[in-house]
């Protein structure tokens, strides 16, 4: 069995379980628990492990899409997913307390899935709420990583045909840096 | 919808290009891209029969159009295409936000030239990407998506973009034309030829791409 | 305001104090930690341990184990146990609430006798909190 591993990652609260969710041909396996802190991020449960979906690609071949936890507290489940995964997909909600912040830091912290495959970056929330454009997150990738030039689409991570738009970029990506040899460079 | 001649007469100089009726969008695309590269502090307006006016405001990268752009007419008859002359301190030519200007450029970009090269672009230059647009904002097909990726990872002139993406030359130009237009394309003339894997057709087809999209049904 | 248990200052006597009675039943306990389901540590013996990683670990593993018992379909997961050389890892839910007992044992305890421990133990946590 063929099997590609995409993970999910981005602070709490960014989508990543409704994202897996959207694109998961299975019942997302999913490992919520009651979240203490709902005056930090207003949600009623949070991410304890990880999530598990998947995409049967052929009688012989899947996609496998893990989310992590995106508390820094789980940050040892981090580790372990990221040596599973030849991509990512990097969730960051518009009304984070820092979103930009967020989203350097995750780039930075899952930097091998970038050298090793490739990543897309899904800003969330960018209709409903406040918070930077889309070209300020760029310009910050930019600025901190010159040269770097990756994927940045707002997206709705409960909306199907966008979701799968951002991983067919992705897959595309990972597929052109390895043609024109500049994926597993460091 | 007639023009407002007050606001021209009121405004130093009256700068209104001498335009004929055309159809399509390869003058308002010349139109676009000399104030963009030039940073003219100037509105663009312009009357388009069957629509109402397509208002511009570079400085605040923003247009405003009652014709949504999943409706962009090709075909559109341009009667008259004004430059209104602002200023830093100036009111924005209508109410903001309005509609983020690279989703107008993209479409624009696409449809004006008729599949050859923009005339601001240069023979024998290769080119590459220095910022995706954001694909969610714009109507696009899977297989600009590939050609950008390539873009992304290489330079690559437009023959060489359509054989690496295995496309017709004019969609690639097509393309290269709307990414240059949006001010994200680096142009170069010394870079050299990049090389791809190589890749029989028959291996392409096995990409996971191609599995995952056929498996997608896109 | 924080509504997690390891907030509150009288749950988190109450449960340093039954980390405490539960090593003065067996001494074989090593480790012992009461955990939010949500990988916060409300208290743990020794006390002067850092218990905040183990915390989000056992909350991790409490959550795949319950995942698994769903995946297989086998009904709850009543307690996990992690053998090693130098002793035994048991962990359960205490019973109604939205915590986890886990704590470790040396090998002078039997598996049995850890497991009945940890079970009274967490009953008795439950009693408290009514």
């Amino acid at each position: 069995m063929a099997e590609h591993v995409i993970l999910f990652t981005g602070p709490m609260g960014a989508g990543k379980t409704t994202a897996i969710q959207s694109l998961s041909e299975i019942e997302v396996v999913r490992t919520e628990a009651t979240n203490s802190e709902r005056h930090i991020v207003d949600k009623a449960t949070t991410t304890v492990a990880l999530d598990y979906g998947e995409i049967l690609v052929g009688a012989q071949e899947k996609v496998r899409l893990y989310g992590i936890p995106g508390q820094r507290r789980f940050n040892f489940m981090w580790t372990i997913l990221k040596k599973r995964a030849k991509g990512m997909v990097l969730l960051v909600n518009t009304d984070a307390p820092d979103p930009i912040g967020e989203l350097l830091f995750f780039l930075k912290e899952f930097r091998e899935l970038y050298d090793k495959g490739g990543v897309v970056v899904g800003v969330t929330r960018a209709d409903l709420v406040e918070g930077p454009s889309l070209a300020e997150f760029s310009d910050a990738l930019e600025r901190t990583n010159p040269g770097l030039v990756i994927p940045v689409f707002t997206v709705d991570p409960r909306k199907h045909h966008q979701m799968q738009n951002l991983l067919l970029t992705l897959v595309v990506n990972i597929e052109m840096r390895a043609a024109f040899g500049m994926a597993g460079a460091r | 919808m007639t023009m407002d001649v007050e606001h021209v007469a009121r405004v130093q100089p009256p700068d209104t290009v001498d335009f004929p009726v055309t159809v399509g969008w390869t003058p308002a695309a010349m139109a676009v891209q000399a104030v963009l590269s030039l940073n003219t502090p100037v509105h663009l307006r312009m009357v388009i029969e069957g629509h109402d006016p397509l208002l511009i405001d570079f400085r605040h990268h923003a247009f405003s159009w009652s014709t949504p752009l999943d409706e962009f007419p090709v075909e559109a008859v341009h009667t008259r295409l004004e430059t209104v002359p602002t200023s830093a301190d100036a009111p924005p030519f209508f109410e903001l936000p309005g509609q983020d200007l690279d989703g107008l450029l993209w479409e624009m970009g696409i449809n004006a030239f008729g599949g050859g090269p923009a005339f601001w672009l240069s023979p024998g230059e290769r080119y590459r990407l220095t910022r995706w647009p954001n694909l969610t904002q714009h109507s696009h097909n899977l297989r600009q998506v590939q050609m950008i990726a390539v873009l992304g990872n290489a330079y690559a002139s437009t023959a060489e973009l359509a054989k690496f993406a295995g496309v017709d030359e004019s969609e690639a130009q097509r393309l290269i034309n709307a990414l240059s237009l949006m001010r994200i394309l680096t142009r170069s003339a010394a870079a050299p030829a990049a090389s791809m894997i190589p890749q029989t057709a028959a291996a392409k087809r096995q990409s996971l791409f191609s599995r995952l999209r056929k498996r997608m049904g896109r | 305001m924080s509504t997690g248990l390891h907030m509150k200052p009288d749950v988190v006597e109450a449960a340093s104090a039954l980390l405490g009675e539960m090593k003065d039943a067996a001494s074989s306990l090593t480790y012992g930690a009461l955990l939010t389901d949500d990988g916060f540590d409300v208290a743990r013996y020794p006390v002067k341990a850092d218990g905040e990683r183990f915390a989000g670990m056992a909350s991790s593993m409490q959550a795949l184990s319950e995942a698994v018992a769903h995946e297989l379909k086998i009904g709850d997961s009543e307690y996990i146990i992690i053998a090693s050389g130098k002793g035994h890892v048991v962990q359960l839910r205490v019973p109604g609430k939205e915590l986890v007992l886990s704590a470790l044992f040396d090998n002078d305890a039997t598996v049995g006798h850890a497991l009945a421990t940890t079970r009274q133990f967490a009953q008795k946590m439950a009693d408290l909190l009514r």
